[in-house]
């Protein structure tokens, strides 16, 4: 009895196991990533492609939602299950403890003088290169053409008073519409910072890793919101999700939304009333140019298991190069992921069949890189820190912002409550 | 030969054994073991009791989250609880009754527990309350603006607490059996001493089918303390955290958050809560239950 009960348990647990063991295989790659319907499709057609011209690998491709991405790879991380190669945001490279868990690219002994170094620096911890770029992003104002149209604005906004005045016009021609929409506390919290780095010409974060906004200045910014919010350019009474699936979005009440390049397709999707119109960053004055931030918009990061083989090393340096680079996989992947930075990869697109310049994303891109110069040659260098977007961190300010947004805080209550703890939070999730 | 099945029992029970020991009694003790832990990367260091001291403290992110979580929880096992026993003690006590193509209004009235909270119940629930959305479409026809039930903390919280009340079949169907086994004798007997029809259920019913109360109302507490569908997927634990509740303060915590330590000592918070919550039910019941002898 004994026996038999023995030789089950070690069965079962046998079979149970066997979900467990990593793949062995050096010729097959594993890919993550998170995408909408159309990034997918690319994806898997690009990996047909690499299959087609390296018939020596294989790639099984796992796609996620972007919802519930990050958590999987977290756990994935701690059980040493994750991919091969998985797409990454770039702070995750700190928040993950990235240098425990991905490898160091050096490794791949790829060809760095081909991806252009300012990529590199916020993926680089202690030398080591821990994700491979694949685009950049800022964050930036695409109207709806339609609404401003309707309440006979001609000139779409470009001024953060012309802002004002057009919601006045829009929201007393129809009161269900406004000049952007709905905000939830993560866009208002851009806008609040936004402005005040125009002004100010600062980052949220300075270099000492503290906020470098006065108590004032905050006030200030909370002042701004509420002209916003008073005068029809954003909406805090919609009870629907932020988001390109909000109703009052896709039926074409919501005149701008303000979000990073990479992501405006699925608005321009969802829309069902209007048109698309890239609009930049709107200013203090005419003429400016300030305000807009950027961070790296997604990478691709490599499992340390993969160094454990050369074999494998040199699978992953083909696929990334594939992914990266050649002129096929560059064609069908498009602007999906972004525009890369890399200018022979801009050129391919460039003269691609399929007219990729005339995208939003394209033309985001470009507005993104113009404005972010014109911001180095002030120097002021607004790139997103790395913990700004931290997962818990991030609610310490948003949810001051929702309470100001939604309960009525008042701006100096708010302003003070962010000024008081935001450098401590930052400090005890830097520290980890 | 007969002895050589006494085996077969213990076989049969091994799968259960088995999946009762990976997936309830491992994680239950490891997690125990990781809340005394505090990892980074792939460093582990021992912190004993630390994880739960800064759950107890507004000092922390996580530990405003969860004291706050803590309110909001309460508020709603408070609020679901006794609308889910008042709401399925009343359809069952209907369903109870002799009419004409009752098994037609108790399946319907289960149909709901079958769907259960699913993720497309849950985003047509989301639908429903939304500005454009069913419920609102019914009172604009009365007034002119409608409800923005996820604007505020009263309506997020209305929302959740309805998609809980509308599963309410498990429950009737377990107060319904103990209905039926109310002796008619003593109704027969009110009945000619004279007792309404609602003196008959507060002095006969009630009193009678005390125990099933007792054990709906145990299920439906500890049910309720892990509500997580609704609150994350619904109500995205807004507005202004009026819809957080513990266990999505544990996910949040554990995975969006990556403090799998911090998120399995809330865990074991949880479950004493629960536990307290349970014991305390349990000794009241002494002066309530009314067990036949």
């Amino acid at each position: 009895m004994k026996k038999s009960i023995a030789l089950m348990a070690v069965l079962m647990l046998s079979i149970s196991l066997i979900g467990c063991t990593g793949n062995q295989d050096d010729n097959t790659i594993t890919f993550a990533w998170w995408g909408t319907a159309s990034r997918n499709t690319a994806t898997y057609a690009a990996i047909a492609k690499f299959e087609e011209k390296y018939p020596q690998y294989t790639v099984e491709g796992d796609q996620y939602a972007w919802s519930g991405y990050q958590e999987t790879l977290g756990n994935q991380l701690n059980r040493g299950s994750e991919a091969d190669v998985f797409q990454v945001n770039y702070n995750w490279i700190y928040s993950m403890y990235g240098e425990d868990y991905f490898l160091d690219l050096h490794e791949l002994d790829l060809d760095f003088s081909v991806y252009p170094s300012e990529e590199h620096d916020p993926l680089t911890v202690n030398n080591k290169i821990l994700a491979l770029s694949v685009s950049e992003t800022g964050y930036i104002f695409y109207f709806n053409q339609n609404v401003y149209d309707e309440a006979g604005i001609e000139t779409l906004p470009t001024t953060w008073d012309e802002l004002i005045s057009a919601g006045q016009v829009i929201n007393a021609n129809n009161a269900n519409k406004y000049a952007v929409g709905r905000v939830d506390a993560q866009a208002a919290s851009m806008l609040l910072f936004t402005y005040l780095s125009q002004k100010y010409q600062k980052n949220v974060i300075n270099e000492h890793n503290e906020l470098a906004f006065s108590e004032a200045e905050l006030v200030e910014g909370f002042y701004f919101l509420d002209d916003l919010i008073n005068n029809g350019v954003i909406n805090i009474t919609d009870s629907s999700p932020d988001g390109p699936s909000n109703p009052k979005w896709t039926s074409g009440n919501y005149g701008a939304v303000m979000t990073w390049n990479t992501a405006i397709a699925e608005y321009q999707d969802s829309l069902s009333v209007g048109t698309l119109v890239t609009g930049g960053m709107l200013q203090q004055h005419a003429g400016e140019a300030l305000g807009m931030y950027k961070k790296i918009s997604m990478a691709y990061a490599v499992s340390q298991r993969v160094g454990q083989s050369d074999a494998k090393k040199e699978a992953v340096k083909t696929f990334l190069e594939f992914m990266t680079t050649d002129p096929e996989a560059v064609e069908i992947l498009g602007v999906d992921r972004g525009v890369s930075s890399i200018l022979s990869v801009q050129d391919i697109l460039e003269n691609a069949s399929t007219n990729y310049t005339d995208t939003l994303e394209w033309q985001g891109h470009f507005i993104v890189q113009e404005l972010y110069d014109y911001e180095l040659s002030m120097d002021v260098n607004l790139y997103i820190h790395p913990y700004y977007e931290h997962a818990t961190f991030r609610k310490f300010y948003e949810n001051i912002i929702e309470s100001f947004l939604t309960a009525g805080k008042a701006p100096a209550i708010a302003a003070g409550q962010i000024y008081d703890g935001f450098n401590n939070y930052l400090a005890t999730y830097m520290e980890g | 030969m007969v002895g050589q099945k006494k085996w077969v029992p213990y076989v049969l029970l091994l799968p259960w054994i088995l999946g009762f020991i990976i997936f309830k009694v491992y994680p239950f003790i490891s997690a125990f073991v990781m809340s005394l832990f505090k990892t980074r990367g792939l460093t582990s260091t021992y912190v004993g009791f630390d994880n739960y001291a800064s759950i107890f403290t507004t000092a922390t992110l996580e530990g405003a989250d969860f004291l706050n979580a803590m309110k909001v929880t309460f508020i709603y096992v408070f609020l679901a609880v006794p609308a889910i026993l008042i709401v399925s003690l009343l359809v069952a006590y209907l369903l109870s009754r002799k009419l004409k193509g009752i098994g037609f209004f108790r399946t319907a009235f289960y149909m709901p527990t079958v769907l259960g909270a699913n993720v497309a119940i849950i985003f047509l629930w989301r639908y429903i309350f939304e500005d454009e959305g069913l419920i609102n479409q019914f009172i604009m026809l009365f007034r002119d603006e409608p409800i923005h039930w996820f604007a505020t903390g009263a309506g997020a919280m209305t929302s959740i607490i309805l998609l809980r009340v509308w599963q309410f079949g498990s429950t009737m169907l377990i107060f319904l059996n103990a209905l039926k086994n109310v002796p008619d004798t003593l109704y027969e007997a009110a009945t000619i001493d004279g007792a309404s029809k609602a003196k008959q259920f507060f002095s006969i019913t009630v009193p009678m089918i005390t125990p099933v109360i007792l054990f709906n109302a145990v299920m439906r507490i500890v049910e309720s303390f892990q509500v997580f569908n609704g609150p994350m997927l619904i109500t995205q634990g807004g507005p202004n955290n009026t819809t957080n509740v513990i266990n999505k303060v544990i996910y949040d915590t554990a995975f969006a958050g990556g403090n799998l330590n911090l998120g399995a000592a809330m865990s074991w918070v949880l479950f004493v809560i629960i536990m307290v919550f349970t014991v305390l039910i349990f000794r009241s019941s002494k002066y309530w239950v009314h067990y036949a002898d």
